[in-house]
């Protein structure tokens, strides 16, 4: 009766138990298990004794009754480790250029990783520093015009204070502005520091700690002034009781020292050496209090728990709702503060990317090197399998298991990896320097456990990657075949190589077609026609705002020998820097809300700059009538839609401006934006710049006179100049730099590409020592030989050519969508890149191939 | 003497070998004590005291004959060693020196 089918215990319960238990064990220990709970369904029913069997089942899971499994065994590890490092160490003295060859290529692509990883871990942290961190919000604004949304951060100077009045859930709330050089003096000594105007609660809320002061005091005052260790230092020589002293600014007004700062961290993205109070600001100019105007910027700390979306809403409308509805195109939304420099672009009111763009570009050109580095090694390994096919056919003969060789293997992969690690940390240490000057930031290297565990970690997997294949591809040989010598290559292994080395190629093409491009675009930025002449401009602040002075100024510049120009503006010409939409011309849209770049100019001062009139004439003092006249650019006037606009008459504020001239578009902007309509008008009391243009050549004799005679007329500003030129090319420090690293890249990329291809071809080459030799003897030329040690090789390189081509197109096409001014993509860079690429790949065939024909056949055929 | 140590438990399946003397295996050790002693055991516990008691070289085993309520797997019946012999015998005398040395009063309460 016991032995019915369905009395039957679970079955996957004995296999498991039929799996884990020791085999010797296994029969009479199944036999009891049975027994008993055969006995159990008479005593116990069918259900309770399957439930039995399995309990019992899993109480023999214990250890003195598991099988030994594989792994589990510790048999003769250390010995094998042994055996394998000095196997390994042979394998190195014995072909050493492919060590080399593994040890350069990996330790560069290391290096490279390693560099970028610092850099990526260095942006990734810019701001991260402030305590607040998640609290901290950016308030920002959308503003609508003619169909597109513009994205800024200037708002009302009211707006923070505004927000913390009327939004319970914003605990701090603080407005910064005109973050810029300033003169400070104590007694006789002046000194240039990086000021700016802020709120009350500023160091509430930002992480800059006070080493003198409270937090909550020091900016009470209107005439308080905070100022940093090293500026304390350098106006008093000392740090210690400053709190109290008197600084002078500008030589104009005198504040308080009321506290220290530590100096501002290294990883944050505002720079300032002191802070003034905003309310200044607020009680000193009536535009800060008015709602239409937007300048300052706006800072909010809101409570924990507050939800920043909702937030959003309530914010969304304030200036409409302060200018009780006039403004109706502008809305608010607040973004966290620390997330603004790598997040900071916004396309059509959308967030779209930022510096994070550059972060993800090198982290990918970083891996790209890694992995053309790694197939180095994976090509190279495998390449010389043969060559280790009768030590693997033994080991496999005598017992050992294809897991076994994969570990000794990877081993190999990781040890060499090691190495690398050793020589590219020592490669980074020496190309820091030049790194941070190339990048523009001041990345330490401090060895501490999270950057030690990222570099293991880096290596490690970057000896797993580059073992994988050879590993899996040496374990796997028929210890039979390998013994007989009847293994035959497999198709499959030798496409494999060829996919690498295609894909090496493909890799290093790609990049050095984007260096390419980068490049022509930069030129092209660089050398194209802006439609303003600012060589030799120098431009630099006005310091005094008396009537009459200014101009006398002007005169006495323009009396230095070497000057053909000098005049004044209220732009700085390099970027965009303040605009309105207030101007009303006859038929225009009640909603446009276009605005216009303002320019308020001197006389004369469009000629200095060489912009020249596609029409009418620029303000003279030959004309005493000017000051009611305004022109406007190109853009403006298409913009406007007038057909014979000389003589128009627009409306601005109260007044009416008649249309003097028009000037040709020009780019004062970078060329990432289109022209934007822009007006000039003869305002030299709002002209805060100076400019002055110089005969090439005569530079350093104006600038030492130009420095004289500042000096005479304001006695203790330093006179800071800069040459506008130079200004412009700073719009572009990002591509520059971008341009910069990745030549680098993709010179080491290529390098390490040919190192590979040139280790494949000298052992192809070796390999084929026989045929060569007996091709010789009967009668083959050098280049036929050449031909045919390359040919399979120029093949591959070509495959990779046609594969990068378009990839790298679109790439380009893509990139230089962002610029509004673009080179159009010529055939022949893609063109240009193959056929260096080839020329390259066979320079490095052409080495190897020509040793090999050189050979004397009697030395090849001699032993056999 | 305190390699010779034993298990409480040891010693229980020890005995019980003992008992059932040519046959012990399995099953029929664990039903002897568990009728004898009222103790629930597991085979996965007698398992692991038998091998390790055979390791020791108090036990011996051998396979007996196949029979059908077992689904055709044989038994293995354990039998004692001298030197599992030896070892309880010894066990036995250090408990009984213990026992002796206990004053006659403490149980006489």
């Amino acid at each position: 009766m016991a032995d019915r089918p369905s009395q039957q215990p679970p079955n996957w319960i004995l296999s498991f138990f039929r799996w884990f238990c020791k085999p010797e064990y296994l029969e009479d220990i199944e036999g009891d298990l049975l027994e008993r709970f055969n006995q159990r369904v008479t005593t116990d029913g069918l259900r309770r004794a399957r439930w039995d069997f399995s309990k019992d089942v899993i109480q023999l899971f214990r250890p003195g009754l598991i099988r030994s499994f594989h792994f589990f065994q510790s048999t003769n590890h250390r010995n094998m480790l042994r055996h394998n490092l000095i196997l390994t160490f042979r394998n190195y003295q014995r072909y050493k250029s492919t060590f080399l060859i593994n040890l350069v290529g990996l330790s560069g692509g290391l290096a490279c990783v390693l560099l970028i990883y610092l850099w990526v871990k260095d942006e990734l942290n810019v701001d991260k520093f402030h305590a607040n961190d998640t609290q901290l919000y950016q308030v920002m604004k959308h503003r609508t015009q003619s169909g597109q949304t513009i994205t800024s951060t200037w708002l009302p100077g009211l707006t923070a204070q505004t927000l913390r009045e009327e939004l319970p859930e914003v605990e701090y709330a603080a407005a910064t502005f005109d973050l810029d050089h300033y003169t400070l003096s104590v007694g006789d000594k002046d000194v240039q520091a990086i000021g700016q105007y802020v709120g009350e609660d500023f160091f509430k809320m930002f992480t800059y700690p006070l080493v003198y002061g409270d937090p909550s005091q020091v900016m009470a005052n209107r005439n308080s002034i905070v100022i940093s260790k090293s500026l304390a230092n350098r106006l008093f020589n000392t740090t210690e009781n400053v709190v109290g002293k008197i600084v002078e600014w500008q030589h104009e007004e005198q504040y308080q020292v009321t506290g220290v700062f530590e100096d501002v961290p290294r990883q944050s993205s505002m720079k300032f050496d002191f802070v003034l109070p905003f309310d200044i600001i607020l009680e000193d100019y009536e535009w800060a209090t008015n709602w239409r105007t937007s300048w300052p910027e706006s800072y909010l700390q809101l409570k924990p728990g507050a939800d920043a979306k909702l937030l959003n809403h309530k914010v969304a409308d304030l200036i409409n709702r302060k200018t009780e509805g006039e403004v109706t195109h502008v809305t608010l939304f607040v973004a966290t503060y620390t997330d603004n420099y790598l997040f900071g672009n916004y396309e059509n009111g959308k967030q779209a990317g930022g510096r994070i763009e550059y972060v993800r570009l090198f982290s990918l050109v970083a891996i790209f090197i890694l992995v053309i580095a790694c197939i180095n090694f994976m090509n190279l390994s495998t390449a010389r399998a043969s060559r280790r096919l009768k030590e693997v056919g033994i080991k496999k003969a005598i017992g050992a298991g294809q897991s076994s060789l994969v570990v000794q293997y990877l081993g190999e992969s990781t040890l060499l990896a090691g190495m690398s690690l050793l020589v590219a940390v020592v490669l980074v240490k020496l190309l820091l320097p030049q790194f941070n000057l190339i990048t523009g930031k001041q990345i330490p290297l401090f060895f501490d456990v999270p950057l030690v565990l990222s570099f293991l970690s880096i290596t490690l997997i970057t000896g797993l990657v580059a073992g994988s294949y050879p590993a899996l591809y040496l374990s796997a040989f028929d210890p039979a075949k390998v013994l007989k010598g009847t293994l035959n290559k497999s198709l499959g292994e030798l496409w494999a190589r060829k996919g690498l080395v295609i894909l090496q190629f493909t890799l290093s093409i790609v990049l050095i077609t984007s260096v390419l491009i980068v490049y022509k675009q930069i030129e092209f930025v660089q050398n194209k026609n802006l439609g303003y002449n600012i060589e030799n401009i120098l431009i630099f602040d006005r310091i005094s705002w008396e009537e009459g002075n200014l101009e006398t100024f002007l005169a006495e510049i323009k009396k230095i020998p070497g000057v053909t120009g000098a005049s004044s503006l209220g732009h700085n010409m390099t970027g965009h820097n303040w605009s309105t939409y207030g101007i009303q011309w006859p038929g225009k849209d009640p909603d446009d809300r276009t605005e216009f770049e303002m320019m308020p100019v001197n006389y004369e001062m469009l000629e200095l700059l060489g912009i020249e009139m596609k029409e009418g004439r620029e303000f003279s003092s030959v004309f005493s009538t000017d000051s009611t006249k305004i022109i406007f650019n190109e853009a403006a006037i298409e913009h406007m839609g007038f057909t014979d606009p000389v003589g128009e008459e627009v409306v601005w504020g109260n007044g009416n401006l008649q249309i003097l001239g028009i000037a040709k578009n020009f780019h004062f902007e970078s060329l990432h934006e289109k022209v934007k309509p822009t007006m000039f008008w003869l305002s030299p009391p709002r002209t805060m710049y100076l400019v002055v243009k110089i005969e090439g050549g005569m530079e350093q004799s104006v600038i030492k006179q130009l420095t004289g005679l500042h000096e005479t007329f304001y006695p203790g500003f330093p006179f800071d100049y800069k040459f506008m030129d130079q200004e412009y090319q700073a719009l572009y420090a990002a591509e520059q730099r971008v341009s910069i690293l990745s030549r680098y890249f993709a010179a080491l990329a290529i390098m390490i590409s040919c190192l590979g291809l040139s280790g494949l071809v000298a052992f192809t080459a070796e390999r084929r020592l026989k045929e060569i030799g007996i091709r010789k003897t009967l009668g083959a030329s050098a280049t036929s030989i050449i031909g045919l040690l390359s040919g399979d090789f120029t093949k591959m390189v070509l495959v990779a050519i046609v594969v990068a081509l378009p990839i790298s197109y679109l790439a380009a096409r893509q990139w230089l969508e962002n610029f509004a001014f673009h080179i159009d993509l010529q055939w022949w860079y893609f063109g240009g890149v193959g056929l260096l690429g080839l020329f390259i790949a066979w320079l490095t065939l052409g080495l190897q191939t020509f040793k090999a024909a050189q050979i004397n056949p009697v030395d090849t055929l001699r032993n056999e | 003497m305190s390699k010779h140590h034993l298990g409480e438990f040891e010693e229980i399946v020890l005995l019980t070998v003992a008992i059932l003397h040519g046959e012990a295996y399995g099953i029929a050790i664990i039903n002897e004590i568990e009728q004898r002693l009222n103790r629930k055991v597991s085979i996965g516990s007698l398992q692991t005291v038998l091998r390790r008691l055979e390791k020791k070289g108090y036990l011996n085993s051998e396979f007996g004959e196949s029979t059908k309520v077992r689904g055709g797997k044989r038994k293995r019946y354990f039998s004692i060693t001298s030197l599992g012999k030896k070892v309880l015998i010894t066990t036995k005398e250090q408990r009984q020196g213990l026992w002796n040395a206990v004053p006659q009063f403490v149980f006489n309460n």
